[in-house]
């Protein structure tokens, strides 16, 4: 990494211009290429009757602004009902607001579902990139800086990280708002990572209040916060954090909660539209264990309802225990990261109604240690970009994929100085099968019998890949090398410490 | 520079789903008649609208792709297929344009190969590689002036090797891919004619048998070109010279005649203050944005011949310094500047032009300061007057984003090379002035909308007024400092 392009170019820069220029250059880059895959069509573009993802956002802003916050999880479910927790309604109340002071058409309640104009796209984007610029973004910068105080080096991992091809691909090409929940979550490690714990609880309860999915870190915060309490050097300091903290998150919640607290149904309302544990094992073809197992067992057909939940359960717990304890015993930075790491993997492989989006969730933190961990956070990013590349495809975002995913490559560098031969072999084998895919799905028609072939093997091969990287940053938990220490910075720690 | 080459492929097939304009159908109708008629037809044909308009070498470029498009979507290329636009059709357009920048590509490196292995020439090469002002017209407009200004380096680079009549040659090969490099022709006549022709500095050393070589060379060039259109030889000439089409386009480029008009338009405003007798005609024509004479209601109306005539005082100026002191460096610069004067002055010029001041001037900006500075406010309003060409707001933030990017990389990295601040370069006015192009991208976007709602006009008129404004002041900084240094 150290000799690709995005580092030679940054050195160049930072000879040759002056310094206000490379952090601005470091931003504008990454927002140049959001709005350039903002260009291409978006989930459900001009496929009525229901739309996609981008007509769920759009119609929660029509009914935040239209109705009363009791009406919001109530009011005619089956189009686009709201499944995210109140923090989205009010970021959607937000957009709605300003949308409608532009044109009063996008988002009248009712007569305005499907409704698609180039404007309105427009709109749409850009609050995407807003949203993104004010919480997300800033809080990449406030990561490298923290973690990496040497100045060339906290910009080139801030270029990388705003670079990653996931969260570019499906927050501005599929249309999600993922990025306000990592940006949060992003905040609370900040906050961690400082020893601010209060403030990146509140941050943390901001992500989860924002969507569900936060989850999958939360045994890692929670097992590094009560870690940090029973280290403590004084057991009073230890107790009176934890009361503190619980008083925040309730306080958090509470205030998240506060249109709702009066009605019990309502409450339970939202419990139920936010965890729909109706809905079964597993949806469509992900990377997720259970999809690739069904290909050998119909888990479905074999299991009632409630044995496969409780299934999933003890298998996600048999994971991510022994991986949380492990981080609960020695609260340190790099512990944190890999912990945050495997838990959000385990969720991914092991998890109930796994969508294939949410390899975002890894995918953050292992961008947070890509400096420390160069081959695998490459293998990582290609493995979830391609796992992705069905829903990608059946939105007319195949041009965006191969772009962003090349120039992120590119930007990075090779990765074959360090390891051994065995590595090399086994990255040559995955790429190998990652272009073998592709290139047989663009030329070949799958059989008619099988007419899926081409998205089960991907969700397989994927779930294979992910699950060796899964148990390799498992390994690197319990196991650091001399390069992983540095993960989050743990080195700086450990040098203050030691002076 | 092979990595710049790398980032900027995949930002322009990246781009790939941008705003297409209407030339995008032009070039895809050429590619159909070029590949389904006979070379007789190619200037008769007019199914479309979009005729042929471009001489003879850039139809063989078309009929060049034509090949390839067969196998990409054999319909684009059915003459009556008008305005058809499938995917392959825009991908496989797409890739010709990136594909023919190769020659600019090559083009650079020859330049950085024989203009010094420095930091600045790499520089300069990059900003005219990734120019904004080349991603907006050519990959996203649409139009092939990469491959074109790649020819125009080329001859320059063997102008500066001293192989003066390779450039000839290769200058003349660009007339005839399009003819509007003929606005820098005497820069070119003067130049090999003073520097080639006569051997020495004495007016007795010219040398006949050069002259012939020359001129020989060129007529070859144009036979091989026009030849086998001889037949169709005055409707070729009506297609490539359409005089009828009025002093300014319909967006008007930010000219001399701009200016001019919107001066014309003020004066209406106070003469019907003062009950001035006025051309009644003109009243309502010009603003209506469509292409036609164009007539002054206050000041004199113009003819062609007068823009001819002012051009040429304009070039005239420039040309006897080349020609007595016929050095490498006086012909760039005057070939910048008579580009720059049929730019002013011309009839019926395109925004688009602005690119035949821009790119040639990129290669003078390191110089010296005055240069530099001049580079700076020409290249802003001079970029910001193509903004109106991509008149979407999915675009808007991509143009912008690129050419803050674009000035912020190569300004600060010139200023370095020249081993001054960028502070010192610019006077405070000029600040000013750029800092008003921010302002009045806002009104165009923002404000227009919400006080008028209407007068789609107006924020046109503004930007190609505000931009003429600053063209204009780039050219005198530039004469002046010609003029003055030579």
């Amino acid at each position: 990494m150290e000799q690709g392009p995005a580092c030679r170019g940054l050195q160049l820069l930072t000879t040759t211009q002056t310094s206000w220029t490379i952090p601005l250059i470091c931003i504008l880059v990454p927002l140049l290429f959001r709005w350039i895959v903002a260009l291409n069509p978006y989930s459900g573009f001009n496929t009525p009757p229901l739309y996609g993802d981008y007509e769920a956002q759009r119609h929660w802003m029509e009914i935040t602004n239209a109705l009363p916050s009791s009406q919001w999880y109530q009011y005619d479910l089956d189009w686009w009902g709201l499944d995210y927790p109140p923090l989205t309604a009010f970021h959607s109340w937000i957009c709605g607001f300003i949308g409608l002071r532009i044109n009063p058409d996008w988002f009248a309640l009712d007569t305005s579902r499907g409704y698609e104009s180039p404007e309105s796209k427009f709109f749409m984007r850009a609050t995407v990139v807003v949203s993104e610029a004010l919480v997300y973004i800033p809080a990449v910068w406030c990561f490298c800086r923290i973690v990496y105080p040497q100045q060339q080096r906290k910009y080139l991992v801030l270029l990388l990280i705003l670079m990653q091809p996931t969260l570019i691909l499906i927050d501005h090409g599929h249309f999600q708002f993922n990025s306000v929940m990592l940006g949060f979550a992003l905040w609370a490690i900040n906050g961690y990572l400082t020893k601010h714990y209060l403030l990146g609880s509140v941050c943390f309860c901001l992500a989860l209040g924002f969507k569900q999915m936060a989850l999958y870190y939360s045994p890692a915060v929670f097992s590094f916060l009560i870690g940090t309490c029973i280290s403590m050097p004084k057991k009073q300091q230890g107790l009176l954090l934890f009361c503190q903290l619980g008083v925040t998150v309730i306080t958090a919640f509470g205030l998240l909660l506060s249109p709702w607290l009066a009605s019990v149904d309502d409450l339970l309302q939202i419990l139920h539209r936010v965890f729909p544990v109706a809905r079964g094992l597993y949806e469509d073809k992900v990377a997720n264990i259970w999809c690739a197992l069904n290909v050998i067992v119909k888990l479905r057909n074999v299991l009632s309802l409630e044995s496969t939940v409780r299934l999933s359960l003890c298998a996600t717990l048999a994971a991510i225990l022994p991986i949380n304890i492990h981080l609960g015993m020695s609260p340190t930075r790099s512990r944190f990261g890999y912990a945050l790491v495997n838990t959000s993997l385990a969720f991914f492989l092991l998890s109930f109604q796994v969508h294939e989006k949410s390899i975002l969730l890894p995918a953050l933190p292992i961008s947070l240690m890509l400096y420390d961990e160069p081959e695998a956070a490459k293998i990582f990013m290609n493995v979830a970009m391609f796992s992705m590349f069905p829903l990608l495809k059946r939105e007319g975002l195949v041009i965006p994929y191969f772009g962003i995913t090349l120039l992120w490559n590119w930007l990075f560098g090779s990765t074959s100085f360090s390891s051994s031969t065995m590595i090399n072999i086994i990255k040559q084998m995955i790429y190998a099968s990652i272009f073998i895919w592709h290139v047989t799905e663009c030329w070949i028609v799958p059989p008619n019998h099988w007419p899926d072939l081409y998205t089960v093997v991907n969700a397989i091969i994927s779930c294979g890949y992910f699950s060796c990287l899964f148990l390799y940053f498992t390994y690197r938990q319990f196991y650091p090398s001399s390069s992983s220490t540095n993960v989050f910075g743990e080195s700086s720690v450990v040098k203050i410490k030691s002076t | 520079m092979n990595n710049l080459f790398i980032a900027s492929t995949i930002l322009k097939i990246l781009l790939i789903p941008a705003y297409r304009s209407t030339d995008f159908e032009v070039h895809r109708n050429w590619l159909a008649i070029t590949h389904s008629l006979p070379i007789s037809k190619w200037y008769i044909e007019k199914t479309s609208i979009w005729t042929l308009d471009y001489p003879p070498f850039f139809a063989w470029f078309e009929k060049f792709w034509s090949m390839f498009a067969q196998f990409a979507d054999p319909n684009m290329l059915v003459v009556d297929n008008l305005e058809y636009a499938s995917w392959e059709t825009i991908v496989f357009q797409r890739l010709t344009v990136i594909l023919s920048e190769l020659v600019l590509y090559w083009s650079l490196q020859r330049y950085i190969r024989y203009f010094g292995n420095q930091y600045v020439n790499w520089l300069v090469a990059a900003s005219v590689f990734l120019h904004p002002g080349l991603l907006i017209v050519d990959h996203m407009h649409f139009q092939y002036n990469g491959f074109l200004y790649g020819i125009l380096i080329l001859s320059i680079v063997e102008a500066k090797r001293g192989q003066l009549l390779l450039s000839g040659i290769l200058f003349a090969v660009l007339l005839n891919f399009k003819h509007i490099y003929l606005y820098m022709a005497p820069a070119y006549f003067v130049y090999l004619l003073k520097a080639y022709c006569f051997t020495s500095d004495q007016l007795s050393s010219f040398s006949i048998q050069r002259f012939i070589t020359l001129g020989g060379a060129v007529i070859g060039v144009f036979a091989l070109s026009l030849g086998p259109f001889i037949h169709q030889l005055p409707a070729l000439l009506s297609r490539l010279f359409p005089f009828t089409r009025g002093l300014c386009h319909a967006y008007w480029a930010p000219n001399f005649w701009a200016l001019y008009a919107a001066a014309d338009r003020c004066l209406i405003f106070v003469g019907k203050r003062l009950g001035w007798i006025m051309n009644d005609a003109a009243l309502g024509s010009m603003t209506r944005g469509y292409v036609g004479d164009t007539q002054f209601a206050v000041l004199p109306d113009i003819q062609a011949s007068h823009t001819m005539i002012l051009t040429l005082i304009a070039q005239i100026a420039v040309l006897q310094l080349l020609w007595r002191k016929p050095t490498f460096d006086n012909f760039l610069s005057s070939l910048t500047l008579c580009g720059f004067a049929s730019f002013l002055f011309g009839w019926h010029v395109h925004e688009k032009a602005i690119l035949i001041v821009l790119i040639p001037y990129s290669l003078m900006a390191a110089n010296n300061k005055l240069h530099l500075r001049t580079f700076i406010i020409l290249s802003a309003a001079g970029i910001y007057s193509l903004y109106p060409l991509l008149f979407h707001a999915a675009e808007t933030p991509i143009k912008i984003t690129f050419t803050l990017l674009w000035t912020l990389m190569i300004v600060t990295g010139l200023a370095f090379t020249m081993k001054t601040s960028i502070k010192s370069i610019l006077h405070p006015v000029e600040v000013l002035y750029l800092l008003g192009l921010i302002v009045l991208q806002l009104y165009s976007s923002i404000v227009h909308e919400l006080v008028f709602g209407g007068l789609e006009f107006l924020p046109l008129l503004l930007t190609s007024v505000y931009c003429g404004v600053g063209v204009i002041y780039g050219y005198l900084l530039a004469m002046i400092n010609v003029c003055f240094t030579c």
